[in-house]
């Protein structure tokens, strides 16, 4: 039952290195034995797999010290997971020795870590493989079958008259430029009705969080270099987020590349417009008649704690009926797209986002609203096949602002004028 | 990749075709993930207790096929639910095949007028409940693994609930269940007959034979469990004293309170105080005069608990408690599954922090006999402690043990923390024989070894024929009967000696 010994050799020590680096932290979970992550994790709870979950990921760890296991023998495991957070916030060793202690368990770097070993082990997911590699040759994300490119990657803005640059720079992701673009549309007519002076990048590129997300960090480093000296050139200090993946890319990972000399504030578009409205400067005044509930996006409730503002500007959204599901409630929820799950396990992130959108249903409402681009997409899909509409929180505060933005939103398939 | 032991290749391709590819897992990660429970276990000999392969059935049918083939090629079975047992239960220790009962988590059936619920062995309580409580009821089994314990291995090891005292434990909630016998027939087990009957005189009681047995007997396939109302309150007092005797004696007279919303008193002695001090959350307020704490919970409608907690209330304060407030009170109940072992709480004799796993010694202690015990218990773990170098004293609970009445003996618990990255061949035995000490203890005093985890491993496993007598007798000609082959979790209990074998627990 031994494993073939491993030769630190083979591969430069970085599986030695690996676990150095992380076996007393893996050591930490595997001793407290809780396992209170596993029915939080949205993986989990779908494929029923103990490799799967929380736990397994610290005890391979464990396993790999001890010569039992490579990262050959795990490196899939480690693949069924949407880098949520859940099991981080459910840990009892984070809610009673995280702070005094400073050991808030870290699963999702774990998991990022491991990933990033595979990929220097020469051990690649397919699928993966390849949506990074098209990503670094066309600069932005291969999201569908659409034109992405350079030269494209601004066309949402058609008839916007945006300028280039300034001191505020809004970031627009790559699902939001290209497949739904209805989300930046709406973004940024409300952030011009507000008065909010802002630019857009002269050349934007990927933030490079999804390649480190699937352990490409190499790729990832490019793309945010890139991004960064694109800020600097036109003098931006401040940059506006619309997805919770670029938020969690540039307060993250961003600063781990860069150290101290990344000084950029980061604004997440619901915490912007919740104080216009707040403010008076945004005034919502078109009726919506949609019974609704949110969908707290992972990347924002979980990892970075926003779950207030998309709740304060529903509420102030006219007509709207608000049926409310409890942010802790929703540590176990999910929609699946995130961290490539989509893209190398997309059967797993269906089923994730068909539960979401049954638990919506339960609500007898109408409309699952979501402040995460990246997961309209499968909650859309889940959504239409039960007649659920999924939509941005973005739209629907355009359309009551009495912004008329158009851009395409919604499903694979035909796509819809947004508005219409 | 694979590497079997004792599984022949054709038994692999009958498996494959009786659950399908995705229902046979072989690669090195998934059986060295089935090896892990909770309880310390010699880890630095993790590899010697790996399963040859993992079976993740979704049907009653699957797992008797499976049964039935392993009997056929003479394979040892261990099944697993959620493997968070704290006695090695669902640990493989003779290999062979893991029957991995996740998958089996669906909600088959809710019954609103009988008040039952039917569901795989798969489900947790947890997850059981967020869909109960859409109708207004719950199934109320609560223990400290709450969030991540699935039903399968409560019945496993018959387990014990934080609020048992009103609505009694695991062998009372599980009306009936299905299990496949160790040669492969699925039979249905209940009081008598009757999948939601509670209570019958006919036949033998073959419900209770079939909990707690660790796997040694069959393997759960459904069971039938009790829906009991949502509780409109829920009420927690949290007293301290200055002493223990003091906080044992008050112990005793709450518990005997007659207040039938009270569902459970738990005794915090001076070590378990001193070892939750060292949470930087703690609710246990830090004054020197606290030195022993009494934890009391009420669960019912408001009528019955609103005037119920006023007696309680004053029952604790005439017997020497103080009371530590609602916010103290409340927020440390609704803890409880969060806090009974946190890794950073270990120290070193020199009070260096040190990542520790967690023992829980879980003796059945009649009321009388806590304070000989608890003096005991706490002068074996200082001489281990000493002796090895890698042991810390967390201290004592006890609590309230009986069903639907929280009074006469006691679930006590010694809490042990190890620093596991530390064991040894030379030092295993040394904690092994701390284990039996403790555990000869409660035998010395009238009591049982375990109250709810049970007794399967080295240290406990030995005296299992001792607290037993001449029903270990019985239970050798049980398991020799039932499992003429003896596939069903071999090499717990010492049921090996009923075919003439002698093996140590751990090999």
């Amino acid at each position: 039952m031994t494993a073939p010994p491993y030769d630190p050799m083979s591969d430069g020590g970085l599986q030695e290195e690996f676990v150095e680096k992380w076996r007393d932290a893996a050591y930490g979970c595997f001793s407290s034995g809780h396992k209170f992550c596993r029915e939080v994790c949205p993986v989990m709870q779908v494929t029923r797999n103990e490799q799967h979950t929380p736990t397994a990921f610290h005890a391979n760890i464990v396993a790999m010290s001890q010569g039992n296991l490579t990262v050959a023998d795990v490196a899939d495991d480690y693949v069924h997971c949407t880098q949520c957070g859940a099991c981080e916030l459910r840990c009892p060793n984070t809610l009673f020795t995280g702070d005094f202690y400073r050991n808030r368990t870290r699963t999702v770097q774990v998991v990022k870590a491991m990933r990033a070993l595979a990929v220097e082990s020469g051990i690649e997911q397919p699928n993966w493989k390849r949506w990074v590699e098209a990503t670094l040759d066309r600069k932005n994300e291969p999201v569908i079958d659409v034109p992405v490119s350079q030269e494209n990657v601004a066309r949402w803005a058609e008839g916007l008259d945006l300028p280039i640059g300034g001191e505020t720079i809004l970031f627009v992701d790559c699902e939001a430029a290209f497949y739904r673009t209805s989300v930046s549309r709406s973004t940024a007519q409300l952030l011009k009705a507000a008065g909010v002076a802002f630019g857009l990048m002269r050349e934007q590129w990927c933030c490079g969080g999804p390649a480190a997300e699937m352990g490409y960090l190499k790729a990832s480093r490019e793309l945010a270099e890139h991004n960064v000296a694109d800020w600097r050139a036109v003098g931006a200090n401040r940059i506006i987020v619309l997805d919770p993946h670029d938020y969690i890319s540039f307060t993250e990972d961003y600063p781990d590349y860069f150290g101290a000399s990344y000084d950029f504030e980061i604004v997440y578009i619901t915490e912007l417009i919740a104080e216009l409205i707040r403010e008076g400067k945004l005034q919502l005044t078109r009726p919506i008649e949609r019974v609704v509930t949110y969908h707290d996006p992972c990347r924002l409730n979980k990892r970075k704690g926003i779950h207030r503002s998309p709740r304060e500007i529903l509420r102030a959204i006219p007509g709207i009926t608000f049926k409310d599901v409890d942010h802790v409630t929703q540590w176990s929820y999910c929609s699946g797209a995130g961290a490539g799950l989509a893209i190398e396990k997309p059967e797993i992130t269906a089923e994730i986002s068909r539960r979401r959108v049954a638990r919506a249903r339960e609500l007898e409402v109408d409309t699952l609203v979501s402040a995460c681009v990246w997961s309209e997409r499968p909650l859309s899909a889940a959504g239409s096949d039960v007649g659920l509409d999924v939509r941005d929180l973005m739209e629907l505060v355009a359309e009551s602002a009495g912004l008329d933005p158009r851009g395409v939103h919604g499903v694979a398939g035909p796509q819809q004028e947004a508005g219409q | 990749m694979t590497t079997f032991v004792d599984v022949p290749d054709v038994a692999v391709d009958e498996l494959r075709n009786a659950l399908g590819d995705e229902g046979v897992l072989t690669g090195r990660s998934a059986r060295f993930n089935r090896t892990r429970v909770p309880a310390p276990f010699p880890v630095h000999r993790w590899a010697e207790y790996v399963p040859d392969l993992v079976v993740l059935p979704r049907t009653a049918d699957q797992v008797s096929e499976v049964v039935k083939l392993a009997n056929h090629y003479r394979i040892p079975l261990v099944a697993r639910a959620g493997g968070t047992g704290l006695n090695d239960g669902a640990l493989p220790l003779k290999r062979g095949i893991v029957v991995d009962v996740k998958r089996m988590n669906q909600i088959k059936e809710i019954d609103l007028v009988d008040r039952t619920v039917t569901v795989g062995p798969g489900i947790n309580m947890l997850k059981l409940n967020e869909e109960l409580r859409k109708h207004g009821v719950m199934y109320p089994d609560d223990p400290a693994s709450y969030p991540c314990s699935l039903v399968g291995g409560r019945i496993g090891t018959s387990g014990w609930s934080l609020i048992g005292g009103r609505y009694g434990h695991t062998r009372d909630l599980v009306i009936s269940f299905q299990i496949v016998l160790p040669t492969g027939e699925i039979i249905e087990v209940g009081d008598g007959g009757g999948r939601k009957i509670r209570k019958s005189s006919t036949g033998f009681q073959l419900k209770h034979l079939f909990m707690g047995h660790q796997g040694t007997l069959g393997i759960v396939t459904e069971a039938t469990l009790e829906l009991v109302p949502r509780p409109e309150v829920e009420f927690a007092a949290f007293f301290h004293y200055p002493d223990y005797p003091t906080a044992w004696q008050s112990t005793g007279a709450l518990a005997t309170s007659g207040l039938a919303t009270l569902a459970g008193v738990v005794l915090f002695d001076e070590w378990k105080v001193r070892y939750l001090r060292r949470d930087d959350e703690a609710y246990i307020p830090r004054p020197d005069r606290v030195k022993a704490v009494v934890a009391t919970a009420m669960y019912g409608t408001r009528d019955e608990v609103e005037p119920a907690a006023r007696r309680l209330l004053r029952i604790g304060r005439a017997s020497g408690g103080t009371y530590l407030g609602d916010e103290i009170s409340s927020g440390d109940w609704a803890s409880r599954h969060d806090r009974y072992a946190t890794p950073l709480h270990g120290r070193l004799r020199t009070g260096e922090v040190v990542p520790m796993s967690w023992h829980c010694e879980d003796a059945s202690i009649n009321f009388s006999q806590l304070p000989a015990v608890t003096e005991k218990w706490h002068a074996i773990a200082e001489r281990y402690i000493d002796k090895t170098g890698i042991l810390d004293d967390w201290g004592m609970f006890a609590y309230t043990n009986g069903a639907y009445k929280p009074w006469g003996d006691y679930l006590t618990e010694i809490d042990i923390g190890i620093w596991e990255q530390k064991l040894t061949d030379e030092n295993w035995p040394d904690w092994v024989a701390c284990k039996r000490a403790l555990a000869q203890v409660a035998l010395d005093h009238g009591g049982s070894i375990t109250a709810c985890h049970g007794a399967t491993r080295e240290g406990d496993a030995e005296l299992v024929p001792v607290e037993m007598g001449g029903g270990f007798d019985v239970m050798m000609k049980i398991k020799a009967t039932l499992d003429p082959n003896n596939i069903m979790n071999p090499g717990k209990y010492e049921l090996d000696r009923a075919y003439g074998l002698d093996e140590k627990v751990f090999r």
